[in-house]
């Protein structure tokens, strides 16, 4: 049980692995260049009113993970990313292209000089930015859409995001190829976890923050589309924050005895070897009963695709058996 | 200083005579309501009996008594010894700075601390793994050791350690915010542990904790002699054979290890070690020895207290955790501002020297400083339109293309450097007014009532605009100076009373922020870069308003001049020549409250300029009024502009929030003047 540093973190190669072959899609997807739709200029309404556009965007800019993603899903390379490095570390897939995409700053603070200097025929971004929307619309069409707001399923949000961005540039049939395979692949990990008999169990997906602190993912996550579909139950019934989660003291981990824990990667070092010496995580109910269940990293945050991968992860995770701690 | 209030009514009298003499009921008090709080939840689960057992064993078959033995049980005992490490500490750093607002926190420990594990977490991750404490305690004694170096030439004086502290704290935390902003994913628990959170899930924490507690808490008891004589003033303390400079500095040292200690294990927890020692003398703790004995036990009392609450408060929540820091932010605020009622006479404190000298500097020429100071702000006007990064590398911007480049860069610089200015001016004004260097423009509450309003506008969830976004805040600020003129009118609008209202406002944002900081994620690095000074959000107009308004100030100036000069003489003094003081106080305030407003809105609460500005116009040798009010304004500006730049421009295309930098440039610069014009 010790600290496997691989696990824990993120994992370059097969980043770069999955780069490579998107790069390879995304290649002969092409745009467009300049070709104005026959029928004049198309409106879109969205979060922050409407959007006028006299072509297919080729030069996007996105200044979210979730945004950045949809676009690769589509097979488009935006221009310029923000924290573009860190997208490859904490999103991982789809991969981003090495070369060609351009760091527009942080998330919480992009960079307007540099945007402008993109010379972007479109911006994606989302509501957090709003006390910057006058200036971001003075550099190009922007589109805001926000995953997380309150009472919205950021699932469906996701969708619409990735649907909207595929009828600006003209690839609805890549969305929906895009949306079928997500279905696809629930419904046959659905099938899975039903055949081992494992439908209808309660499940908490926990990220370990520290050795005391975890973050539960809650009714109105990004994640709770996961657990419904594959037909599981969110072992964390509290209502959660605005994104979708809990931040609590290990001990709310009791309050449900037979929920199977799965730890979503990365966890913190030494974690390990701090929760076999405490006897508090050694009689927990789901520790006492194997029910401890490592899943690789996934992006809480994102759009359509974590959903696959995670679907993916936390079926394998399910499947190969419990364990008595965290790796 | 007259009493605050010669006609106070005689029942009021009675009830603080009733209230002094009964420090054992208040302290009696506190610990009651704390064990309602922590048992409360327990009522049904477990009798009283068998949580005591809690304490020592546990049921293995039974899954409530281990959750009572391994996580109850050590909470408690750990909020117990964390309040009563850091009551203590309070009380020492109190005696040692005489000064009611200096606390632990104050000296530049706890963001020491951070910032070695917030470097241990991101460079050396398998160091947390063998100690939490290691990096957190080296952080804390390279802070004090800053602190120490510097001050040590000055002989400890309380004013150059308690500056130096200040001016450590922010230049350290500046560097620390900056790795949260920049890496915030990977630093999930630096979130935790800033919000200050006392969820224990075993026994190891309060095992290591309580041994070294017990050794450093009977050092300073040690210590008590040689710190009652500094009470007598530094000279009649040296008459009497007292090493003052040894005395103090050992001192420091211990309050350090102290609250390194404490804090690597749990967190950021404010304001314990400030409240317990102001509440051990408002119960009448009035000898030393007093004060020493009741601090820890109203500090234990206090944050079990907090820690009660908190529990009960997450029990009752939306399932998310509420930190200790928060309600223990909240109990704190209410605590400071009944200790601005008793407290009469603060600005006397024995030991605090009645002028803010400590730092006489030789006395520069006015003109080369202010010329020098121009110069520098033209040359960092010229440096910031011309020369920057883009995406294919630094490129100069020729005269010619300036029009264009003004659209990124104007607006900001220039907001920047008019906010810089009328900081620096409200700064000198509130430490002339207040007689206290530890005054900047943050404890008159003004920004802290513009943050506190953003702070509910995140906590609400709501994603606002930039014009809401300034409404907002400026109805905070608004909301801060009601409160504050109406409190301070029972004072007369004198001195630290205003200090310690604006200190109380500050509180309740912070409870705030903590649970902003324990969820963590992007609403948390958005709130801290608007914190910090988002310049990059400021538009062409926004700047234009905050020139019309720097103007307009510099004329209101020209007339408060005399009553500044003034003011410090005292109230009998300025009453005598001619002044009258309350009006005159009022029109001060006034002024520095709406230099503080126009600056926070536009470019956040936590510039820290204010702070600095003064200090570098006195390290600049301008003492007079007129003098270091012209230079302050000139060096905020040329400070704040410069570290809008290389916000800008450092880490570019990555911004980084302009108060950081400016934090760390001005502070830079001040702890080097320390060293180099400093007399004892």
């Amino acid at each position: 049980m010790c600290t496997d540093r691989s696990l824990a973190w993120p994992r370059p190669l097969a980043a770069l692995m999955v780069t490579l072959i998107a790069a390879l899609l995304a290649a002969p997807a092409g745009a467009r260049a300049g070709e104005r739709w026959p029928d004049g200029p198309r409106q879109w309404t969205h979060e922050a009113g409407t959007l006028t556009l006299s072509a297919p965007p080729t030069r996007i800019v996105a200044l979210n993970w979730a945004a950045t993603e949809a676009l690769l899903l589509l097979g488009i390379t935006p221009v310029g990313v923000a924290d573009r490095d860190g997208y490859g570390t904490w999103v991982q897939a789809p991969g981003l292209p090495d070369a060609g995409v351009a760091n527009v700053g942080s998330r919480s603070a992009p960079s307007l000089e540099a945007i402008a200097e993109l010379k972007p025929d479109l911006i994606v971004t989302s509501a957090e930015l709003a006390p910057a929307a006058s200036q971001l619309a003075a550099l190009a069409p922007t589109y805001v859409i926000s995953l997380y707001t309150p009472g919205a399923d950021p699932f469906e949000r996701a969708t619409r995001q990735l649907r909207t961005l595929a009828d600006m540039t003209g690839r609805r049939a890549r969305a929906e190829r895009v949306l079928a395979e997500l279905n696809a692949t629930l419904d046959q990990e659905r099938a899975r976890l039903a055949d081992a008999g494992l439908a209808g169990i309660p499940v908490a997906l926990v990220n370990f923050l520290d050795t005391r602190h975890v973050r539960i993912y809650a009714r109105n996550g990004l994640y709770q589309t996961v657990l419904d579909r594959l037909g599981l139950v969110n072992a964390w019934q509290a209502p959660g924050n605005f994104w979708g989660f809990s931040v609590t003291g290990l001990d709310a981990l009791a309050a449900t005895p037979d929920a199977r824990l799965a730890v979503i990667a990365p966890t913190p070092p030494g974690l390990a070897d701090s929760l076999a010496e405490s006897p508090f995580w050694t009689y927990l109910p789901s520790v006492q009963k194997h029910r401890v269940y490592p899943v690789e990293a996934t992006w809480p945050f994102g759009g359509v695709y974590p959903i696959q991968r995670l679907a993916r992860a936390l079926t394998d995770g399910l499947l190969a058996g419990g364990d008595d701690g965290v790796e | 200083m007259v009493s605050s209030n010669p006609t106070a009514a005689p029942e009021v009298r009675n009830l603080k005579r009733t209230v002094r003499n009964s420090p054992l009921r208040a302290t009696a008090l506190f610990w009651l309501a704390a064990v309602a709080a922590i048992t409360l939840p327990w009522a049904g689960d477990a009798g009283p009996l068998n949580l005591l057992r809690a304490f020592w064993t546990f049921d293995p078959a039974d899954y409530t008594s281990v959750l009572a033995h391994f996580s109850w049980a050590p909470r408690v005992t750990m909020a117990i010894l964390v309040g009563a490490g850091l009551g203590l500490a309070g009380a020492v750093t109190q005696q040692i700075l005489g000064n009611p607002l200096a606390s632990p926190s104050t000296l530049g420990v706890a963001a020491g601390c951070q910032l070695g594990l917030t470097l241990a977490t991101l460079y050396a991750p398998g160091l947390l793994a063998i100690s939490a404490d290691l990096p957190a305690v080296a952080g804390g004694l390279l802070a004090i050791g800053l602190v120490v170096a510097l001050t040590g030439r000055l002989g400890f004086s309380p004013v150059s350690v308690i500056l130096a502290g200040l001016v450590v704290t922010f230049s350290l935390g500046a560097v620390n915010m900056a790795f949260l902003l920049i890496r915030g994913e990977w630093l999930g628990n630096l979130f935790i542990w800033g919000a200050g959170s006392l969820v224990q899930n075993q026994w190891q924490g309060v095992a290591d904790l309580w041994p070294r507690l017990l050794l450093l808490g009977g050092l300073m008891i040690a210590l008590m002699r040689p710190l009652r004589l500094l009470q007598l003033g530094d000279t009649s303390a040296r008459a009497l054979g007292a090493r003052v400079a040894g005395v103090r500095a050992l001192a420091l040292v211990l309050v350090v290890v102290l609250t390194a200690t404490v804090v690597s294990r749990v967190g950021v927890i404010a304001f314990v070690g400030l409240a317990a020692p102001v509440l051990a003398r408002l119960f009448g703790g009035r000898t030393l020895g007093q004060r020493l004995f009741w601090s820890p036990l109203l500090g234990g009392g206090l944050l079990l207290l907090a820690d009660g609450l908190a529990q009960l408060a997450t029990d009752l929540g939306p399932g998310s955790l509420v930190p200790a820091g928060t309600t223990m932010a909240l109990i704190g605020g209410p605590v400071i501002l009944l200790a601005l009622h008793s407290l009469r006479n603060t600005r006397q404190l024995p030991g605090q020297p009645a002028s803010p000298g400590g730092l006489s500097v030789r006395r520069r020429p006015t003109h080369w400083v202010v010329g020098g100071l121009a110069l520098l702000l033209l040359g960092t006007v010229i440096l910031a339109m011309a020369l920057g990064p883009g995406l294919a590398g630094w490129h100069w911007t020729g005269p010619t293309d300036w029009p264009e480049a003004w659209h990124w860069r104007g607006p900001r610089l220039l907001a920047a450097a008019l906010a810089g200015a009328l900081l620096g001016l409200a700064g000198t004004l509130i430490q002339r007014m207040t007689g206290n260097p530890m005054a900047s423009p943050e404890m008159l509450g003004i920004s802290g009532g513009a943050a506190l309003a953003m702070v509910i506008v995140v906590l609400l969830g709501v994603d606002i605009g930039r014009t809401t976004h300034l409404l907002v805040a400026t109805a905070g600020a608004a909301g801060a100076l009601t409160l504050l003129l109406t409190l301070a009118r029972r004072h007369r609008f004198a001195g630290n009373q205003l200090l310690l209202g604006g200190l109380a406002l500050y509180v309740f944002m912070d409870a705030g922020l903590r649970l902003v900081m324990t969820a963590g994620g992007v609403a948390a690095s958005r709130l801290l870069s608007w914190m910090y000074g988002a310049t990059w959000l400021v538009t062409a107009t926004e700047a234009l308003a905050l020139l019309g308004l720097a103007l307009a100030a510099a004329v209101a100036l020209l007339a408060v001049l005399r009553p500044l000069a003034l003011l410090p003489l005292g109230e009998t003094t300025a009453t005598a020549l001619g002044l009258p003081v309350a009006r005159a106080r009022l029109g001060l305030l006034l002024l520095a409250a709406l230099l503080t407003a126009a600056a926070t809105v536009v470019v956040g609460p936590l510039s820290f300029v204010g702070l600095i500005a003064p200090h570098l116009a006195r390290v600049l040798g301008q003492q007079t009024v007129g003098r270091q009010l012209l230079t302050a304004a000139l060096a905020g500006a040329v400070l704040m502009a410069l570290a809008d730049y290389l916000s800008r421009t450092l880490m570019f295309p990555t911004q980084l929030p302009a108060g950081l930098l400016a934090a760390l440039l001005g502070g830079g610069y001040f702890l080097w003047g320390l060293t180099r014009h400093g007399r004892a």
